[in-house]
Formats: C-alpha cells, sequence, structure tokens
C-alpha cells in the first residue's frame, strides 16, 4: 500500500515570504505525507513533523546537504507546539502518516525521530505499539537536527530546552501585532488624520515591540503583570507622542485619542500573551493555576519527562533513580511530562488543592476550548 | 444548515458536540443517522446479526442508529472525550443489537480487526476531516475488512454540483469557517470526490444521496 514519495515539498526550501511572517498565527497548511530531503535511502533517518508550511520549510532548509525521509502528520497546518497541545496533533495522526505512506516498506529500520515539542499530545509508546517503529525524541529546535543526527541520535541537554531568541521574539512582534498595528492606525487616522495615524502606529508598534523585545526578563506574574503591560503602553504612548511634537500635531485632543489607541491594543494583546510565546505558561489554560506535581513513589526514573520539558524544570537523581522537580519556577505546565512518564507519576496540583490525573491530562490536553471538560479531582491528593 | 464547518468548535467540548450538531443540522441529523444506517444494515439477510463498523464514531449517533436496526456495532474514535460521551448514552427503547466502543483512528483498523470481519463500515462527518491520501487508504482497509457484498456508507458535507448553489454554498460557509477558525484554529473542508473514492478503492453499485441544498451527501459502495 505505498505510495509516491514527493521528491520536492510544496512547501519548497525558500527562504520565509511575507505571509510567512505576517499570517504565521493562521493555519498554512503543507502537504502531508513522505517527503524527500535530499537522496534518502532505506538507512536513511525518517523525520517526523507537521505540516505547518513555516515548519517544514525550515526543516528543510536545516537538513539542507544531507539525505533524509520527512514524514509530514496531518497537524492541521499548525505548528507542532500548538497543534499538540491544542489536541490537532496526536500519536492517531503519526500512526496514519506511517500507514498511509507505506513506511515500513520503504525503510529497513524502525526508528521515527519525533519532535520534542509535540510530547504535550502525541503518546510515544503509542505509536511504537502500533507502527513496529522506535519512536524517539529529538530535539526542541529543529536547527539542532544535523547535530543531534551526528552525534548518534542524541540530544544534548541545551538542546532539549526551548530557545527563544531576539530575531523570533521580533518575528512574533511582527506577526501578532500588525493586526492591532493596522486597526489602530486605520481607525486613528480616519477620526483625527493621517498625523494622528502615523503617531498611532508608531506607538503601537514600539509597545508590542518592546514587550516581545523584554520577553526573557518580562515579570508576568501576579500584579506585576499588569506594570508590565502598563509600562510598555506608556512607552508606546512616549514614542507616540515624540512623533506627534515632530509633526507639530501635539494637541490635547490627540494625546487623549493616542493613549486610548496605546492601552486598547496593549490590553488586547494582554489577554494571553504569555500563550504567544513558547517561554510563559498560557494566561487562558486551565493548567495555569496549577503546579506539576511528583508522586515519588511512583517514579521508576525512566526520565522521559526530563527528555521533553522544554524549560529543563525536571532532573534525573542518578543515585536515587528518581526524578527531581529542579526549577519548579521555569515551569510552563505544558504537560509533555505528565503525557510521556510511564508510572503516571507526574500530575497538575492545582492552586486548590485538586489535582489532575494524567488520563485527564491525556485526554483534555488543557486545551483552552476543553477547559469545561476538565476533571479536577477535590480531595488532598496524595496517591491516586 | 449552516455548515458542518462549525464541528470544529463542537468537537473542543464532547458534551455538547450532539446539542450543536442538532442545532448546525436544523434537527434534522437524526435523519441522516437512520438513513445510513438504513443504508448499511438495512434489507440485509435476518439469518444473523449485522456486525458494523462505524468510524470516527463521535458521541454514538450512526453506531447506536445502527444498533436499533439489530445490528452488533463497533463505534472507533480517536476521541476519548467524544468516546466518554458515547458511552454514556444507552441503547434506543426496543433495540435488539449491541454497541461497543474503542478509542481507535481509521488509519488503524488494520490493528484491530481481521480481514472479513464486518458486513457494514459506515463514517457520518469523518472523511472532511482527513487528507486525501489517508480517506483512499482507510477506504482500501476498510474494504479489505468487508465481507462480500459488504456495504460502506460515507455521510458528509460535500459542496453543491449546480455552480449557482455552490456559489451561495461558498458564500454562507465563509463567515461560519472564519468564526470557526477564530474559536479553533482550525477548519475543515466539504468532502471531494466521495464516490470516485470509493470507485477507486474497488466499491461497486455506488448510488449518492443528496440533501440540504446539495450540500450533503450519503455515498453507498459494496464490495463486489
Amino acid at each position: 500500500m505505498s505510495r509516491p514519495v514527493q521528491r520536492r515539498g510544496a512547501a519548497g526550501e525558500a527562504s520565509l515570504g511575507l505571509r510567512d511572517l505576517l499570517l504565521r498565527m493562521l493555519p498554512h497548511a503543507a502537504p502531508t505525507g513522505l517527503q524527500a530531503i535530499g537522496r534518502p535511502g532505506p538507512e536513511s533517518p525518517v523525520l517526523v513533523t507537521g505540516n505547518y508550511t513555516v515548519t517544514v520549510r525550515r526543516l528543510r532548509r536545516a537538513m539542507r546537504g544531507r539525505h533524509a525521509w520527512l514524514l509530514c502528520a496531518d497537524s492541521r497546518g499548525i505548528n507542532v507546539w500548538c497543534a499538540a497541545g491544542g489536541g490537532h496533533l496526536t500519536h492517531h495522526d503519526i500512526i496514519a502518516a506511517v500507514r498511509v505512506a507505506g513506511l515500513a516498506d520503504l525503510v529497513e529500520h524502525r526508528e521515527l525521530i519525533l519532535p520534542q515539542l509535540c510530547a504535550t499530545g502525541v503518546e510515544r509508546r503509542k505509536i511504537e505499539a502500533a507502527t513496529g517503529f522506535r519512536a524517539r525524541w529529538g530535539p526542541a529546535r529543529l536547527e539542532d537536527l544535523p547535530a543531534f543526527l551526528d552525534r548518534g541520535r542524541r540530544v544534548a541537554r541545551r538542546e532539549r530546552a526551548m530557545r527563544f531568541p531576539l530575531r523570533e521574539r521580533l518575528e512574533m512582534a511582527a506577526a501578532w501585532g500588525w493586526p492591532l498595528f493596522a486597526l489602530a492606525a486605520g481607525v486613528a487616522a480616519w477620526l483625527g488624520g493621517w498625523r494622528l495615524g502615523a503617531a498611532v502606529a508608531a506607538a503601537v508598534a514600539a509597545a508590542v515591540a518592546g514587550l516581545y523585545a523584554a520577553v526573557p526578563r518580562l515579570l508576568l506574574s501576579g500584579r506585576g503583570r499588569w506594570w508590565s503591560f502598563a509600562a510598555f503602553a506608556g512607552f508606546g504612548f512616549g514614542v507616540g507622542v515624540l512623533a506627534l511634537l515632530l509633526a507639530g500635531d501635539a494637541e490635547p485632543s490627540r494625546l487623549v485619542w493616542l493613549a486610548v489607541a496605546v492601552v486598547a491594543a496593549v490590553a488586547a494583546l494582554s489577554v494571553d500573551f504569555e500563550g504567544t510565546t513558547p517561554w510563559y505558561a498560557s494566561a487562558l489554560a486551565a493548567s495555569g493555576r496549577a503546579s506539576i506535581e511528583l508522586v515519588e513513589d511512583r517514579c521508576s526514573g525512566a526520565a522521559e519527562c526530563v527528555q521533553v520539558c522544554p524549560r529543563d524544570v525536571l532532573a534525573m537523581d542518578g543515585r536515587r533513580r528518581k526524578v527531581e522537580i529542579t526549577r519548579p519556577d521555569d515551569c510552563i505546565r505544558c504537560g509533555a511530562c505528565i503525557v510521556q512518564c510511564p508510572e503516571d507519576a507526574l500530575r497538575f496540583r492545582m492552586v486548590g488543592g485538586g489535582v489532575v490525573e494524567p488520563a485527564t491530562v491525556r485526554r483534555t490536553r488543557l486545551n483552552m476550548l476543553g477547559r469545561r471538560t476538565v476533571e479536577i479531582e477535590e480531595r488532598d491528593g496524595g496517591e491516586a | 444548515m449552516s455548515s458542518f464547518v462549525w464541528m470544529r468548535v463542537l468537537e473542543s467540548a464532547a458534551e455538547r458536540y450532539d446539542r450543536g450538531v442538532r442545532w448546525l443540522s436544523g434537527g434534522r441529523i437524526d435523519e441522516v443517522y437512520a438513513r445510513v444506517a438504513e443504508l448499511a444494515v438495512g434489507g440485509a439477510s435476518a439469518t444473523r446479526p449485522q456486525r458494523v463498523l462505524d468510524v470516527g464514531c463521535g458521541t454514538g449517533g450512526v453506531a447506536l442508529a445502527c444498533a436499533a436496526l439489530g445490528a452488533e456495532v463497533v463505534g472507533i474514535d480517536r476521541d476519548a472525550g467524544m468516546l466518554a460521551v458515547a458511552r454514556a448514552k444507552a441503547l434506543p427503547p426496543g433495540a435488539v443489537g449491541t454497541v461497543s466502543w474503542l478509542e481507535l483512528g481509521a488509519a488503524e483498523i488494520e490493528d484491530r480487526f481481521p480481514a472479513e470481519r464486518f458486513d457494514a463500515v459506515t463514517a457520518c462527518l469523518v472523511f472532511s476531516e482527513m487528507a486525501g491520501d489517508e480517506q483512499a487508504y482507510v477506504l482500501r482497509v476498510a474494504r479489505s475488512r468487508l465481507v462480500r457484498g459488504g456495504r460502506v456508507v460515507l455521510a458528509d458535507e460535500v459542496e453543491p454540483v449546480n455552480a449557482a448553489s455552490r456559489a451561495l454554498y461558498r458564500l454562507r460557509r465563509l463567515p461560519a469557517a472564519a468564526l470557526t477558525f477564530l474559536l479553533t484554529q482550525t477548519t475543515t473542508r466539504p468532502a471531494a470526490a466521495l464516490a470516485d473514492r470509493l470507485a477507486a478503492a474497488g466499491f461497486v453499485s455506488i448510488t449518492e444521496e443528496r440533501r440540504w441544498g446539495g450540500a450533503f451527501a450519503v455515498v453507498r459502495g459494496e464490495v463486489p
């Protein structure tokens, strides 16, 4: 039942275009199925990803000059991290991709390399049971794939942790900021002329870019969250005032319109600014009021949780053969560790004391719209 | 009918799925379930209960309709939340059939069921969520799991054949698709060429019924 391999994916290897930059929050589907990178043979590695065009392009570019199979599972045109977290990319999709591609007839080895960031929604062991392929976690970022392959398919610790460099933060600022920028500037120009529109555009752009540029050090917990947004709204307002002064149009009514526009734009972004980054826990997810909890008696030291954590929150204590939660404050409650633990030794503990067991996390992924279906047990926890 | 693209919103919380699908269909979705069941098991010889596999059974509408006609049904779905809703439902009063539920993807049928295990395979509002190559694969495997003379019945949103109706349908669907996307970041596409896909998979005696302005099709084929 094998099917033809796409020798050159529709996503190609071209550099990212304007659509990829500005409309990346929209699904942008690449073809599903098996693609060839270079001239792969029966022994070439099989890299699994979702069918999000930007990812496919970047992966092909990262693997330029190498030979590999690229298996694109149906992630509904969404990036792997968001698709897996939202329940749109699961082990069923990857099993289907393996079957539909006739992979078992194409390669002689039996190994799949999964993107680490799909661990929130893809159950690795179920893929192995259904396909007979060993499923191995790759690095968190696709540009680390060549080094991972050269190292004998081992992930270095630094490659497990998510990075969010300035260039990508500014790309994200452009992607999320331009609709706010265009709407606020358009309305302001319509109400108060082009000078006000230009000042609002400068103000919103400065506030949004400033927020994303500050991400690694941005305080987003407790009351500090609101001070952070207020500070960058103030920064944007200052830039807008400067623009109006330069245009000789800084009348009081203009300043009021400017303030309203900047506050509205920053308020819109603040609804779930955290969720637009891989650095913070979503402000809307049901897991936002939870922390991970280790039931130590259940822990067998498999340490798969350590392999899939994108924030390096967990570590293996080799002496005790137990995992430890070493950096709880960095946890973004993605649930990857809970989903992958073979012993169900990790779970969510809600602020109110209830627990969310692994079976519930696997079933709901704690996605925003599924929030009402999450079952929280109102008890003290301990042994389940 | 608005558009079943709204399913994406409904699927995100299984307990509201049935209510939502009834609303989307103007209260007529049960007619579809009944028609699919009738095409799958109706008129079959009564020497033994008909064995039906309902692929992507969701909250169990088609599976329960088949059981109501006396069939032994296995409903499979990849969504554990939808299956939990299905499991909580009782068989219709007077039903003599049975139904069991299993978490399984459509492309995983071959893992659980041997060749010629079923008399009928049904799939309602499932193919519009699959890529074309997966549709072809699932139909090939489904055919191998059916006995000779076994039936496959697909029901799904499709584009009307008539050009004017198609333009109107697209206009009507666009805002629904946009709002669905805003809420779920995903969408569906109307299923295309279902009858052709059945023929390509080796099914014969293919029939197609249209309803709701030609925007919904119920397609049936048989294993020769």
